[in-house]
């Protein structure tokens, strides 16, 4: 008696109808997820802008084919087999072992396709590593939850910085310039990606490394920190805008501008004095004096567990704030800005943001409550882990004609 | 010399071959029994029985399936929209921290033990483990292990470093509650249970197979687990070390991974992918096991190219040595460390393809019969592909540094872990239910527990490769509205499509479960032979008895149990296969000769009571070190019962006694 047999009939079978219905549906997804991909998804990593991302782009596009097209053959004959070879009442087939030629074919050929994709990555990896052409290094420092730019003294690309300039955020680079980063971080590590240039290279403390940069033409191109670092991780962009060489020279010229103090008596002055007061503790900004003409310098590793914060001197020279988060332009200037046409891009962005472009609302709240926008430690009243500094910006406590104040003052830093 | 259980029927006499004398303390030493109870809830709080470790195994593992679930169910309901704010950034990285963990160490490692300890020794023929009471000590380090990493939750918030915790993010200065150590000393308790348990299936595999079984002999899955074993017994060391290092950095105020002090956070790199690549295969392979015992037994024919198969899951425990570096083409090694690896990388897509073309000719020319188990071991097929060759995709080492870190990575891995690795899981359990337990899952249940799950897990994975190619990275509390793009299918639409796979895949495990307990009310015994199918663990009763087999089978060929059954016959058409004996004839027979003397080790109380002393000795690394003092001293104690225990219970502990070759069944003392 073989009860095993009837169970293969009562278990066996399943409706042909539900199987066409299925086997339709995998094919509408598949077909829906080649076809469904958003148009002008900033951070594309499809859509190469600079010389180093596009030769990654040149390698990755035949093995994304390759990979699907093995995908779709192993599928294929899966679902072949599966129709073909079902229960039908046929033999029991025979009890074979393999066919140890097949298998070999079969292990042949892989190692064929992959040994033809090792050849081009070594060549790209070696490619992308090259440091000997740079025409101009920047140093990149990431830290909770923010990047500082440092541009080293000397030539970029076709300009002459002779003055340090510190910024925070938006690196600014001449197009069609090899850039050189040098990457670290002041606490844990980050990692530097800006898709549409290059991939990511992460910021480790105590190491430098090196990531090279080039823009084909003038545009605003987003990223964002892809190590995880904490709790404000995904609170930690950046974005990396390129200018024709004159006006990068005009960006760098405006980065070396004397201070220009407000006018005395305007709520903008009553802010100089205010910032003075609760903010240049961290925050820098250049050639700012004490009524007494001392300067104004900032201690921050005093409060602050990486030591630093952004230098605020051209703050309204950035799209954006607090990590690149938050913007300072409206959404409609913003979207103007993003897809202005590579001639027109420059100016734009050099007219830094005017007031009928300030999106005031987030810097407010952000003067309000920094921590309420961006956690930056679980329970600010227990800092003894940090040794009583903070992570990030605390709550100030301003009052809001303080942030009035305030607001004057910085939309003047430009 | 005691007895556990031997064969009522048959006269002691009859056994051809006496047992070898073996010299035990046969007294118990003072207190330093050993219990003897067969039924109630302490013969399972101090069994040694493999079939009743893998089952507690299998039931823990479960839960913690559920718990781990649950966590990414609040993960894809955060992500549901941008800028949502289901979880707090704290909750998150505390959620995604502990649905990998669970998932990894409480889920799919455990799971694959459960299956291993139940059936291995059934497949080589053994009647348990080679040491049965460390097998008891792994179960339960596990369940406290897992028990104690959980508790994590109700103590101030649980480890939020992300599962592979990197330096100096891990740090006490960045991370301030006690979560990440409870993540370390968790670990460390499950590790140990790791580690002896590969130790225990490896001497079992090697000295304990039935005889005329050659090691090509093995079921596929044996072999499978075996390649594992290698790999957790030469993995675990490393990340024992790594979780030391770390645990005094947290605790004791080393600096191992302080980089004022010179350190190098890329240490804890090397550490943890030391371990964690190896860890990868150690999750996916007991899973290519399982699908190729499923696909030869629902094809009807043997799996293709056998041979093939075992060497490339040997190879890719060779392989998967070389190439951690691959989760670290971001980190900057250099480009000679990284064109080496990214090549390594691409060797072991190899065997890994020459697996899934062996299964694929396995259906090839056979009679498919669609089961459950069948649907899900072909679902793991065409899974496994799709993250395969993704998986190709970031061998390629500067395509990696655009894909790293992004969701392209986590659809990749999530096809590879939940496509492969759970789905053969769930196969298993759909296939060796009946053997188990004596009752089949329902089918019914079961076709709709895989569809649901089959698409399920397209529609949450497959949309993440598009998400991570445009830019979404992971790890992130929230995305934001602007860089989603243009278009009806932006990510905003493919997060929403994910998180709605995500519940799909929620539902199927849901009716998993219903079907477990439909299964255990209301479900008519199994047959004892339902799939017809192949290799030794069905040529014993279901459940199988305590002592597994009433004699020893002796192997003759690959799939033993199916040669028992079918012969090629000459017929009219040629030569056939034709069915000459029924399970139950086969059965009979073994039956019939079963062997008169039967030793099978005692239960005992030291596993658990040594196991429970590791989280007090933990609590107490954390709270106060008193506490581990306190737990030092359990620990002692539990060594020195262990070690004073008798091998077997006396004689005199049964009730009636048990008298020299007397046929008594077992009796319980309270």
């Amino acid at each position: 008696m073989d009860r095993s047999k009837e169970t293969v009939s009562t278990l066996g079978r399943m409706p042909s109808t539900r199987r066409h219905w299925s086997r339709a549906a995998l094919l509408t997804s598949v077909g829906l997820m080649l076809a469904g991909c958003a148009n002008n998804a900033p951070q594309d990593i499809f859509e190469p802008k600079g010389e180093n991302s596009k030769k990654i782009d040149t390698l990755q596009r035949p093995v994304f084919y390759i990979a699907g097209v093995v995908a779709l053959i192993v599928i294929g004959v899966v679902g072949y087999a599966m129709w073909k070879f079902k229960d039908r009442g046929q033999d029991i087939p025979e009890q074979t072992h393999g066919n140890p030629k097949l298998e070999i074919a079969l292990t042949i050929l892989p190692a064929i396709i992959l040994a033809g994709i090792s050849v081009p990555t070594v060549i790209t990896v070696f490619q992308l590593d090259k440091k000997t052409d740079a025409e101009c290094i920047i140093n990149v420092t990431g830290q909770q939850w923010w990047w500082e730019y440092d541009y080293a003294t000397g030539q970029c690309g076709d300009v002459k910085i002779d003055k340090p300039i510190v910024t925070a955020g938006e690196l600014v680079i001449p197009e069609k310039t090899n850039v050189l980063l040098r990457i670290t971080s002041r606490d844990v590590i980050h990692s530097y990606w800006i898709p549409a240039l290059n991939g990511k290279r992460d910021a480790v403390p105590g190491r430098l490394h090196t990531l090279r940069m080039q823009a084909d033409q003038p545009g605003i191109y987003t990223g964002q920190c892809t190590e995880f670092c904490g709790l404000s991780h995904s609170r930690m962009r950046q974005a990396a805008v390129a200018l024709t060489a004159g006006d990068f020279q005009k960006w760098v010229d405006n980065q070396m501008k004397d201070y220009v103090a407000p006018e005395a008596g305007s709520l903008a002055a009553e802010g100089e004095a205010v910032f003075t007061a609760n903010c240049s503790k961290c925050h820098q900004i250049n050639d700012l004096k004490n009524a007494d003409g001392s300067p104004v310098l900032s201690e921050p590793d005093l409060y602050v567990v990486p030591g630093v914060a952004p230098n605020l001197s051209h703050l309204m020279n950035r799209t954006a704030f607090a990590g690149w988060t938050f913007d300072l332009l409206t959404d409609e200037c913003r979207v103007k800005l993003w897809n202005a046409k590579p001639a027109d891009f420059g100016a734009m962005y050099l007219k830094g943001i005017t007031p009928e472009c300030f999106e005031q609302v987030a810097l407010r709240d952000w003067l309000r409550n920094p921590p309420g926008m961006k956690p930056m430690f679980v329970d600010p009243n227990n800092l003894s882990s940090t040794g009583g500094k903070y992570r990030g910006m605390p709550n100030l406590n301003l009052k809001p004609d303080q942030i009035d104040q305030l607001i004057a003052y910085l939309l003047g830093r430009n | 010399m005691a007895i556990i259980e031997r064969p009522a029927a048959v006269p002691a006499t009859v056994g051809s071959v006496a047992a070898p004398e073996v010299v035990t303390p046969t007294q118990a030493l003072g207190v330093f029994r050993r219990p003897v109870s067969s039924s109630g809830w302490k013969s399972w709080l101090f069994t040694v029985d493999h079939k009743k470790l893998g089952i507690m195994y299998g039931a823990v593992a479960l839960f913690f399936f559920l718990v781990g679930g649950v966590e990414a169910l609040l993960i894809r309901l955060q992500l549901a929209a941008p800028d949502n704010t289901v979880l707090s950034a704290d909750q998150y990285n505390q959620m995604f921290t502990m649905h990998a963990t669970t998932m990894v160490f409480l889920f799919v490692m455990p799971m694959a033990a459960a299956f291993a300890n139940y059936f291995l020794p059934l497949q080589i023929g053994a009647r348990d483990v080679a040491f049965p009471r460390i097998n008891a000590l792994g179960f339960w380090l596990f369940l406290f292990g897992g028990l104690f990493l959980n508790s994590s939750w109700l103590l101030g918030g649980a480890a939020d470093g992300g599962w592979f915790m990197y330096s100096p993010n891990s740090s006490a200065l960045f991370s301030p509650s006690h979560g990440i150590d409870f993540w370390v000393l968790g670990l460390q308790i499950t590790g140990i249970a790791s580690l002896i348990g590969a130790l225990n299936l490896i001497v079992t595999v090697l000295n304990m197979r039935a005889p005329g079984m050659k090691l090509m002999q093995m079921p596929v899955f044996t072999w499978m687990v075996l390649v594992v074993q290698f790999l957790l017994l030469f993995a675990m060391p490393v990340i024992t070390v790594a979780l030391f290092l770390l645990s005094f950095q947290r605790n004791f105020g080393a600096t191992f991974f302080d980089v004022n002090q010179g350190a190098d956070p890329l240490l804890w790199q090397h550490l943890f992918w030391i371990f964690g690549h190896p860890e990868v295969y150690i999750i996916i392979l007991p899973s290519f096991g399982i699908i190729s015992e499923v696909l030869p037994t629902f094809a009807r024919k043997p799996l293709f190219g056998y041979k093939f198969v075992v060497f490339s899951g040997a190879a890719i425990g060779f392989v998967g040595w070389g190439v951690w570096a691959h989760h670290m083409f971001a980190s900057g090694l250099g480009p000679v460390s990284v064109a080496v690896f990214s090549v390594a990388t691409m060797l072991i897509a190899i065997p890994t393809g020459v697996k899934i073309v062996n299964w694929t000719l396995t259906l090839w020319g056979g009679k498919l019969w669609f089961t459950t188990a069948m649907l899900y071991a072909i679902g793991v097929i065409v899974l496994f592909t799709i993250g395969g060759v993704s998986g190709v995709t970031h061998a390629v080492a500067p395509s990696d540094t655009q894909q790293t870190d992004t969701y392209h990575i986590v659809a990749h891995f999530h096809y590879v872990i939940v496509g492969g690795a759970v789905m053969g899981l769930f196969s298993g359990f759909y296939y060796w239910w009946p053997k188990m337990f004596g009752k089949m899952l329902s089918e019914r249940l079961g076709k709709w527990n895989f569809w649901l799950m089959f698409f399920g897990v397209n529609l949450t994975f497959g949309p993440m490769h598009i998400l991570g190619l445009q830019g979404q990275p992971r790890r992130m509390v929230v995305w934001p509205e602007k860089l989603t793009g243009d278009g009806f299918f932006d990510m905003h639409f493919w997060n929403q499509v994910a998180s709605v796979g995500s519940f799909v895949i929620g539902l199927g495990v849901l009716i998993f479960v219903i079907n477990i307990f439909w299964t255990w009310k209301k479900a008519p015994l199994a047959p004892l032979d339902p799939w017809d199918a192949r290799t030794l663990e069905w040529i014993t009763a279901s459940p199988p008895k305590e002592h597994n087999f009433d004699r020893i089978p002796t192997v003759h060929a690959l799939d033993e149990f199916f040669h028992r059954k079918y012969e090629e016959m000459d017929t009219e058409d040629g030569p056939r296969l034709v069915k000459v004996k029924s399970a139950e004839e086969v059965l009979a027979e073994e039956e019939s000769h079963a062997d008169a003397h039967i030793h099978l080790p005692s239960p005992s109380y030291w596993p658990i009571v040594l196991s429970a002393a590791l989280p007090i000795i933990a609590y107490g690394v954390i709270y106060n070190l008193m506490l581990s003092v306190i737990g030092t001293a359990i620990l002692l104690l539990a060594v020195f019962g262990w070690c004073l225990e008798p091998s077997v219970a006396d004689d005199s502990d049964y009730d009636p006694p048990a008298g020299g070759d007397s046929t008594k069944e077992l009796a319980t003392l309270g």
